[in-house]
């Protein structure tokens, strides 16, 4: 057979193309939704949703307050919404306290206004390491917090997927909403950036 | 399930790739991903299902292959257990016989955008089951660690936490993981003391909360 192979020793490359023709042939799959997919993910999902969120709520107290207490209702009102952004609750760092969101089991994470995550955050070295040692994590990141602020962990163990709602930078009062977006980044949104 | 996928606590991973920021780097991550997403539709399979699949991925391999070659290892022992490829058929990437379609439609690109930007149904309403626990409420997490899925890390079994939330009425993971269904039950927001989970080196001020289903928690 030519396509004969042992699934371990080949490129993971090849070993996914292959199972796609197979799928493709047994009719589970269309490759034409394949492509829609990847396309959707990367034109309709990612951190510049959550950062017009983060700024809006800067900027509107009203929103603010309803983002904090329903979060999925607030986000999807701004056009945002789907797979593994159905349950999002939105915690806020305060001057007090600083949140980080992680999923120790998997790798879950807020889709919609997110995309999906980055390799560090599913990495075995992020998941074991954040819920036990999170200021040398965080200090990983260059983001040093003093003794006196607190620091919760947030493990998204279940079906609500978590976003940080970062501190509004200092000196920012003249910028548009716009332009507030463009401060936050993704980093900040999962906790592991102060902004 | 005590595998090598529940990591919080452990040690010896080194430090976090902070530099790795990225969800893909090669296009064959993407089509992957993509791959999964559509045989969940047609086979079908639900994300708890394909999560426990990746569970079941012995650890050696776990640790080693990519994240998502782990989806389409977990996707392909799916499609098989449901009959729907044979072992020879994914060694070779030859069909060797046909299915049934009609009960496992492939779903087309309008079908599959609309289902993603609707979500998944999870919850049920409040009045689906009375709460066993209130806000405020100290619980301990049971120490049952089951062969099946379950999202109980370890780290807080049989520590006690603060309730600090009811989150609503929420299909089971664990039941849903085995095609059992939904078992709808009150899921809550528990907040531990870092120092109660790690000791003594723990920030003393530091907090882990984690959303826990009420089958998992007992009165503390």
């Amino acid at each position: 057979m030519p396509h004969d192979h042992d699934p371990l020793e080949e490129g993971p490359a090849l070993r996914v193309r292959a199972l796609e023709e197979l799928m493709v042939a047994k009719g589970l799959v269309k490759p034409e939704t394949l492509d829609s997919i990847v396309e959707y993910y990367e034109r309709e999902t990612g951190p510049r949703n959550g950062a017009a969120v983060v700024a809006r709520a800067w900027t509107d107290p009203e929103y603010k307050d309803w983002l904090l207490r329903d979060g999925s209702a607030a986000i999807n009102a701004m056009g945002f919404s789907g797979f593994q952004g159905e349950h999002i609750r939105v915690v806020e760092n305060t001057d007090a306290v600083h949140n980080v969101i992680v999923c120790t089991l998997c790798s879950c994470y807020p889709w919609p206004v997110l995309g999906l995550p980055p390799t560090w955050y599913k990495s075995p070295a992020y998941r074991s390491r954040v819920v036990r040692e999170p200021r040398a994590v965080l200090a990983e990141f260059g983001v040093s917090l003093p003794d006196e602020v607190q620091i919760k962990v947030w493990d998204s163990t279940a079906e609500i997927r978590y976003l940080v709602l970062p501190r509004r930078p200092d000196g920012t009062e003249g910028l548009s909403t716009e332009e507030l977006a463009d401060l936050v980044t993704r980093n900040g949104m999962i906790g592991t950036a102060l902004v | 399930m005590d595998g090598i996928h529940d990591m919080g606590g452990m040690h010896g991973f080194g430090p976090v790739p902070c530099e790795q920021d990225r969800a893909f780097d090669h296009d064959w991550q993407k089509r992957a991903f993509a791959l999964t997403e559509a045989l969940a539709w047609s086979v079908p399979f639900c994300a708890d299902e394909h999560r426990a699949a990746i569970e079941r991925i012995a650890p050696e391999d776990y640790l080693r292959l990519d994240y998502f070659e782990k989806w389409t290892v977990a996707a392909t022992a799916l499609v098989q257990a449901a009959g729907l490829v044979d072992p020879q058929e994914v060694a070779s990437g030859r069909k060797r016989f046909d299915i049934a379609l009609v009960d496992h439609p492939a779903v087309g690109p309008a079908d599959i955008l609309a289902a993603t930007k609707a979500g998944a149904e999870m919850t049920f309403p409040a009045t689906t089951a009375a709460p066993r626990f209130t806000v405020g409420q100290s619980v301990r997490v049971l120490a049952n660690s089951p062969a099946g899925h379950t999202r109980v890390p370890r780290y807080v079994r049989n520590h006690v936490g603060q309730i600090t939330l009811n989150a609503g009425v929420f299909q089971f993971a664990d039941t849903m993981a085995v095609g059992q269904g939904p078992s709808p039950q009150h899921c809550y927001c528990v907040e531990f003391l870092a120092t109660d989970l790690w000791g003594n080196d723990a920030d003393p001020k530091g907090r882990v909360c984690l959303d826990l289903w009420e089958n998992y928690l007992e009165p503390a």
